[in-house]
């Protein structure tokens, strides 16, 4: 995928572009309004990673001129403002996620993928994963072709490994994605361990088992 | 000061008065001999009137002698000082004597009648006085009292300007002046330590975002140990929690920046069973909820869930894991009891910033100052008991 970064801190800019090249992306990058107007009006991306406040001039107004020109291209926000106006104002104008200041990268990642998956074009609404399949739209997993039934968080948690697959996710990551601001109230991890062994156990069954445990307390989603 | 002065004054008019007195007397007692001896002159015979004339025949003439004597008189009963003049006078007839008599008045009659008129005087100008400075003085003080007033009423978070009554009064004019432009300033200062506040808070976001997103490009890139992915993740954890202090210190600054004016109808008891279903998922802690129908108020809904969230959190962090959360909500106020820990010591601490007793890692110390700030914005009344070993918090709604 052709990934474009619109971000005036390089420093950040640079561990977005490590961490998806990883994945095969192609990532190129805008450190400012001019650049990233000028990359996008000659390039076409799949994805646009457009940072609200850029030094010389608005994301929002790069998102406009995008939406004029009628590209297929998908953007996510990235503002330093966890701000609902700012939300929705760019939600409106057509930018298909929003994420604030700090974040995960494998959160980002997880983020571009189902941006990707709902995209018009280039999006598939299938992801596999060896015997593994994913139906997105019905929110079902088969192994081998047959379904397995998973409850809301077990799926969202196989959707969250897939995406970042080969990565280490920490147990707080995994929390942070699957119940937000609220996972800092999470008097133990417990409600992870129980999601994630029910999780192996049943892709255990039907013969699969990619989710190992690294460096003792985080997990990583990898083929042997 | 002014007392000495009256008495010297009082002292001075009665010797004046009493002079006066002795003089007029005397010119009596002279006229009253010159009529006498006209009369006898004109071959009147007189008699004598006692005590007040006595005429008597004498063979030679000495000078007039003029002196006080004491006479009884029976009528008053007590004996009077009368001034006396014996004078003799010739006549046609011959050498008579003539001695005529007045009733003086006695000092301490003039000394009391003087003490008397003065302090009546006194007394009705005190009283007069006392009413027109009282009724100046309250015209003059108005303006002092009602700007007073003003000021006591004035809070910096209510953003409404000071509005000072001006006055005639040169030094109030210039108090109000000088009030007028230190609360200007105080305002600049609040806004800027506002505005402040909220920059940095934006400002850290950023450099956070970096640091994650390094720390977890070091954990994939690298052959790191358990021990470094243990210290790395630790960190991460530190910027979480500063991630949520950043988030709380916005969120305060954006309510008292007037930015969630939106107000609608929150059903409460809907909002909270969302929320304890949220909450059953990442915690074996059970919720017991007692909502009436009728629990809609008022409120930004994004502020609904604000208050409903920290309520909960604050229970949920500071509770005995063990025991129930208990939750009342009606259209009157919100009530959250929890069991766990002894009495928080200072309770009128409890709503404000960064207050924290005992040491919870996970705590910003601003959950209930948030709670306490969206009370404020909607004039509900958050209060704080502890009853059977129960935190009870309680949020009034009217």
């Amino acid at each position: 995928m052709k990934i474009l970064i619109a971000e005036d801190e390089i420093a950040l800019q640079r561990s977005i572009a490590v961490y998806l090249e990883r994945d095969g992306n192609i990532c190129e990058v805008a450190s400012d309004y001019i650049e990233a107007l000028e990359k996008v009006s000659i390039y076409d991306y799949d994805i646009l990673l457009l940072d609200i406040n850029l030094a010389t001039g608005s994301g929002l107004d790069i998102l406009r001129t995008l939406k004029k020109e009628k590209k297929t291209t998908g953007v996510i926000i990235i503002s330093a403002n966890n701000s609902l106006d700012d939300k929705l104002e760019g939600l409106d104008l057509g930018a298909d996620d929003y994420i604030t200041k700090p974040f995960h990268l494998a959160e980002l990642n997880s983020r571009i993928k189902a941006v990707l998956r709902r995209g018009k074009f280039g999006g598939e609404e299938t992801i596999t994963f060896n015997e593994i399949k994913i139906d997105t739209r019905s929110r079902t997993a088969y192994v081998d072709d047959k379904a397995i039934t998973l409850t809301r968080k077990e799926y969202d948690l196989l959707l969250f490994f897939i995406s970042n697959q080969g990565r280490v996710l920490s147990k707080e990551i995994i929390a942070e994605h699957l119940w937000g601001d609220h996972s800092d109230l999470m008097d133990n991890f417990d409600f992870i361990y129980v999601h994630i062994n029910n999780l192996r156990k049943k892709l255990k069954n039907e013969g699969a088992k990619y989710i190992k445990t690294a460096y003792g307390s985080g997990y990583k989603f990898i083929a042997d | 000061m002014s007392t000495a002065l009256m008495l010297l004054t009082a002292l001075a008019l009665f010797i004046y008065t009493r002079s006066l007195l002795d003089n007029e007397l005397e010119e009596e007692l002279y006229s009253k001999v010159a009529f006498i001896e006209e009369s006898l002159n004109r071959g009147n015979s007189l008699s004598s009137v006692e005590p007040i004339i006595h005429i008597t025949r004498v063979t030679e003439i000495y000078p007039d002698v003029l002196k006080d004597t004491l006479i009884y008189d029976p009528r008053q009963d007590e004996v009077e000082m009368f001034k006396e003049l014996t004078s003799v006078v010739k006549t046609s007839s011959g050498l008579y004597e003539i001695k005529t008599r007045t009733l003086v008045i006695e000092s301490e009659d003039i000394f009391t009648a003087i003490i008397v008129s003065f302090l009546s005087i006194l007394a009705i100008a005190f009283i007069i006085l006392f009413f027109i400075n009282k009724s100046r003085n309250e015209k003059m003080w108005a303006p002092f009292f009602t700007n007073l007033n003003r000021l006591k009423n004035f809070s910096l978070e209510s953003r409404g300007q000071l509005h000072l009554e001006s006055s005639d009064i040169e030094e109030f004019e210039e108090l109000n002046r000088e009030l007028q432009s230190l609360t200007e300033k105080l305002y600049i200062d609040y806004n800027n330590l506002k505005q402040f506040t909220e920059d940095v808070s934006h400002e850290t976001q950023t450099p956070l975002a970096i640091i994650q997103a390094k720390i977890e490009n070091i954990i994939n890139q690298n052959n790191i140990s358990n021990k470094q992915y243990e210290e790395l993740t630790s960190i991460q954890n530190d910027i979480q929690r500063l991630t949520q202090l950043n988030k709380c210190l916005i969120l305060l600054a954006k309510i008292d920046n007037d930015q969630f004016s939106n107000k609608e109808k929150v059903d409460l008891k809907k909002l909270l069973e969302n929320r304890i279903e949220d909450f059953s998922e990442i915690t074996n802690v059970k919720f017991n909820l007692l909502a009436s129908k009728n629990a809609i108020i008022d409120i930004d809904p994004y502020l609904a869930e604000v208050l409903c969230n920290n309520l909960l959190s604050n229970a949920l962090k500071y509770g005995d894991t063990s025991k129930p959360i208990e939750v009342i909500v009606d259209h009157r106020h919100l009530i959250v009891k929890n069991y766990g820990g002894a009495k928080i010591k200072d309770e009128t601490k409890i709503f404000n910033r960064f207050y924290k007793e005992g040491a919870s890692k996970k705590s910003t110390g601003l959950g209930l100052s948030i709670v306490n700030k969206v009370c404020t914005y909607y004039k509900f009344k958050p209060s704080y008991e502890y009853i059977d070993e129960q935190h009870i918090f309680t949020i009034n709604f009217i």
